[in-house]
């Protein structure tokens, strides 16, 4: 059964539509991460499936159950926000309660539930003191705990790593991870930060402009791009787009790149029956950093590793790996090297590309091609 | 029960709204109407156009009145605003006693303008206040009776007022100079200037929104200032402390002019409103880019 | 052992105009002081040891007498009452006023940033230029409608016209502070359950003392000291402080009693006195942080 269901949904303010015409859904206990630039309008999707914002035209389920006109608090649902929103002048007992408050629930009942979500968060020590007294780390527990002790149908967190450091950010990644693992409950969770999205979802909605730009799993978002603005949004170091035209050699497809010394050079591709069509026109050449490496740091499972030489501009040694600038068809692009590859800037390189791993994009629509 | 919920913010707003609604602006309409009426003791409906006005610009008290609020204006404001810089830059160097110095300096905004005048009235006045001191003392020649002078007792209203609103514009600037970014500064010392230039090319032309802010409110208590004339020299010696704002309570309520009061009550609110909302415009503007 | 580098951002100076610096401050330390010297020195003098003696000097001879005279027993008008029934009159007056402008502000500041609405701009804009007509141009249809509505002459009605010369700042105070307050929290609150004034009692207001002292003052300065209002609109029994301390002064009959009345003006400015000594200091801090600012 679909614990949320977004169907058509729209959103403007005023004259400025900013959710414009978005379809969802998200199974029983799913992990679901909208994310997208500053300004996508993820944000709104969030606070329009709380009830905190009112949509325009389409249709939100909770449960199966529309919830059009329904209150925030009747919509079993739980919030945990960015800047965490505990209220400054209660203790983090009364944070976690004051919803049971509102709603008349007895005392020894609430000092249960208050138990129970703070023995599961560890913060059963900070009960009694107000938040200006906490970290950011047991701010961010407090709100979960808050959202936590609602026992909701759908949490909902919106960016809830912002604000802390990038030590606590990981951490805390893996705590929400877990946390979700053992409670089981559908999240729906917002961000702007594509490697949170990736290792968090079980599916991802990625946004622009209002628009929904892919929705898959997050196999299906890094590998399977649906366009340009997907394939270089998801992964750090972003995917090198490099401009190529397409030609036919015998039965094969290439695709020719200008290098840096106005020679061009050829790379095989596979046989995707689309690109005949492009066959003398130029392309978007995608292929990710780690697909694109030194000769002995090449995927062996691969079945179509094309060797090339290549001018190294700049090498910036990351610890892990190496990463190498070069330039490709007029345009910086990286590659992703072993950390002990013996390969130093202003050589020329033999770099392995990895082609089973390279898309292709139409130039002017930026849409895969496929 | 949600369209209750919908509609109770607009009827918490609704009570207060409807006060201003009334109490300002519809009376602000009201006056306007009867500034173009031949009203006298009470409100009369005989339309006169712009008599009123043509009346009040030929009013001799009304071109004193005008020319006081003036001198009063520029000195008021300006002395304020010079001696609160002046004040909050001395109380800027880490003086030792600001906590105590500091309420010194601001509790006179706490008083009423009646208190102040009162105080005022008898301390200038030359029979028992400072020239009788001076005269005590032996200096027989000393002479400071400007509060019975016609051609000075403006002067005396601008010590007075002076006196209760420095501290308050010294407030402003102090809070002004301790938000100056500390880093500038250091930088500024880096670079070698001495102290006296970091306040004149640095942190000064940095006070310019609380420059703005000092002379809108002030230019606004001077443009109200009614009770200290009126405690100080009641208008007098004559009708020499004649400012706008006694002018348009003594025609409407003890001359029966009321036509020509309130012609000199739209007159004050042109004045105020020319300053204030060109200033409001702009601070919410920014606000809004903020 | 080197001494740190300082931190605050006065530019420092040499001994020599530190010293200046000091004498400067003090003279004015002087000047701000010296009025309020004279009129309580010259409050505990007999009449003709001012009229003999010298502004400045203290009593010779000290005495009760004009605070007495003062409070309870100087001619006012027609009436020998002192100062007392004025004092009262204030109180009466203020204390409601203050209240209402206080809370409605509060509330009105809270719809006008957590529960923004078409036109509420529009609302606030007319709210704010209200703060600063003068109020000379209400005088005439003030006098009209409160006599229609049975109110003129009556507390009621002055509190009422206060109520109105005063919404305006409240609002912008409560607005500007609430302006700050994270609306994430409204949010959670939403969420939780919480109704309008439920948000309202249990989020916002534990957090807003600071902007509740600064209303407080600010309305409660303004109204005692008010004059304008006072001298219009004000019956025989319900005469404010201010204007019953200058009618006091300025009476025209008998002998001028200094003394008396610089006791009457010294318990005029008490209550507010009062209240700026006690928390002038949040007053100063608030209103930096809130009204100047805009």
């Amino acid at each position: 059964m679909a614990s949320l269901k977004i169907k058509n949904l729209h959103k403007s303010y005023s004259s400025v539509e900013v959710l414009k015409g978005i379809d969802l859904e998200i199974e029983d206990g799913g992990f679901l991460v909208l994310v997208g630039p500053s300004g996508c309008g993820k944000s709104t999707l969030l606070n329009t499936i709380a009830g905190l914002e009112e949509i325009t035209s389409g249709e939100i389920q909770i449960g199966g159950k529309s919830v059009e006109g329904l209150h925030p608090s009747k919509r079993d649902i739980a919030m945990v926000f960015q800047s965490y929103a505990l209220y400054p002048n209660m203790t983090v007992a009364q944070n976690i309660s004051f919803g049971m408050d509102i709603r008349g629930i007895d005392k020894a009942e609430q000092k249960k539930a208050i138990d129970n979500v703070s023995s599961i968060l560890q913060i059963g020590e900070l009960l009694d003191r107000k938040p200006s007294q906490l970290s950011g780390g047991q701010r961010q527990r407090v709100a979960m705990g808050r959202a936590l002790v609602r026992d909701p149908q759908v949490f909902l967190f919106d960016e809830p790593l912002s604000n802390l450091d990038a030590k606590l950010r990981v951490d805390m990644r893996t705590e929400i991870k877990r946390l979700h693992a053992r409670m089981g409950t559908t999240i729906v969770y917002v961000t702007h930060d594509q490697i949170e999205a990736l290792t968090l979802a079980t599916k991802i909605a990625v946004l622009k402009d209002g628009y929904l730009q892919q929705f898959g799993t997050p196999d299906e978002v890094y590998n399977d791009p649906k366009n340009v603005f997907v394939a270089t949004f998801m992964g750090s170091p972003s995917m090198n787009l490099i401009e190529a035209v397409v030609a036919k050699k015998g039965e094969n497809l290439v695709i020719q790149i200008a290098s840096n010394d106005n020679n061009r050079f050829e790379l095989p591709i596979k046989n995707i029956a689309a690109l005949e069509d492009y066959v003398g026109k130029s392309v978007l050449f995608g292929i990710r950093p780690e697909a694109l490496t030194d000769r002995e740091g090449a995927d062996r499972t691969s079945d179509q590793i094309a060797h090339q030489d290549c001018m190294i501009e700049v090498v910036e040694p990351a610890g892990s790996d190496t990463f190498a600038v070069i330039n490709l068809g007029g345009k910086e692009a990286i590659a992703r090297l072993r950390a002990d590859a013996k390969i130093t800037a202003g050589e020329q390189a033999s770099l392995a590309f990895n082609m089973s791993k390279a898309v292709f994009f139409d130039p002017a629509s930026t849409l895969r091609i496929r | 029960m949600n369209r209750l919920q919908q509609w109770l913010p607009r009827l918490v707003l609704a009570p207060s709204f409807f006060v201003i609604l009334v109490f300002v602006y519809a009376f602000i309409l009201y006056t306007g109407y009867l500034s173009f009426t031949d009203s006298r003791m009470l409100p009369s409906y005989g339309w006169v156009g712009f008599e009123n006005y043509t009346k009040l610009f030929a009013l001799r008290h009304w071109n004193t009145a005008l020319v006081n609020l003036a001198i009063f204006g520029v000195l008021y404001i300006g002395i304020c605003s010079v001696l609160g810089l002046f004040l909050a830059i001395l109380l800027d160097q880490k003086i030792r006693g600001e906590g105590f110095i500091r309420p010194i300096y601001l509790y006179p905004m706490a008083l009423s303008f009646i208190v102040t005048g009162t105080a005022w009235k008898w301390f200038l006045d030359p029979g028992i206040g400072i020239e009788n001191t001076f005269h005590n003392l032996g200096w027989t020649s000393f002479h400071f009776d400007w509060i019975k002078d016609r051609n000075y007792a403006i002067y005396t209203v601008v010590i007075a007022a002076v006196w209760q609103s420095s501290g308050f514009v010294m407030a402003m600037f102090l809070a002004g100079l301790r938000g100056v970014d500390n880093e500038i500064i250091k930088a500024a010392q880096i670079d070698g200037a001495s102290p006296a230039r970091i306040y004149r090319k640095i942190i000064i032309p940095m006070m310019r929104p609380v420059f703005l802010s000092a002379f809108v409110v002030l230019a606004h208590l001077a443009i109200k200032a009614y009770d200290l004339v009126i405690a100080l020299t009641g208008g007098g010696p004559g009708r020499a402390t004649e400012v706008p704002a006694t002018f348009m309570y003594s025609y409407t309520f003890t001359r029966n002019q009321m036509g020509v009061g309130a012609s000199s009550a739209i007159i004050m609110m042109i004045m105020v409103f020319s300053i204030i909302i060109p200033y409001l415009y702009s601070e919410l503007k920014s606000g809004d880019n903020r | 052992m080197t001494r740190s580098i300082s931190q605050d951002n006065a530019v420092s100076s040499s001994r020599m105009t530190r010293a200046l610096i000091y004498a400067v401050l003090l003279v004015f330390v002087f000047y701000y002081l010296l009025p309020l010297y004279v009129m309580v020195a010259n409050s505990f003098k007999p009449l003709d040891e001012i009229r003999g003696g010298d502004l400045m000097a203290l009593p010779k001879v000290w005495t009760l007498a004009p605070w007495a005279s003062a409070w309870s027993s100087a001619q006012i008008g027609v009436e020998p009452t002192g100062l007392k029934p004025y004092f009262i009159n204030s109180i009466l007056i203020v204390v409601p006023a203050v209240f209402l402008s206080t809370v409605f502000g509060a509330l009105n500041g809270y719809v006008l940033t957590k529960w923004r609405f078409k036109g509420d701009g529009i609302v606030f804009g007319m709210m704010l230029l209200s703060c600063f007509i003068p109020f000379q141009i209400v005088l005439i249809p003030a006098a009209k409608v409160l006599g229609f509505l049975g109110l003129a002459g009556t507390l009621k009605g002055l509190i009422l016209i206060h109520f109105s010369a005063g919404i305006g700042f409240s609002t912008l105070f409560f607005r500007n502070y609430y302006a700050a307050f994270p609306t994430e929290l409204i949010k959670a609150a939403q969420i939780d359950g919480a109704s309008f004034f439920q948000i309202f009692r249990r989020i916002l207001l534990p957090s807003s003392a600071p902007i509740i002292v600064v209303t407080v003052i600010w309305q409660f300065t303004n109204q005692w000291n008010d004059f304008l209002f006072g001298a219009s609109f004000s019956g025989f029994g319900t005469t404010p402080m201010t204007v019953a301390l200058n009618n006091l002064v300025n009476s025209s009959t008998g002998v001028k009693e200094y003394n008396v009345h610089f006791a009457g003006a010294i318990l005029a400015a008490l209550p507010t006195l009062l209240v700026y000594i006690v928390a002038g200091k949040y007053f100063v801090r608030g209103l930096m942080a809130g009204a100047v600012k805009g």
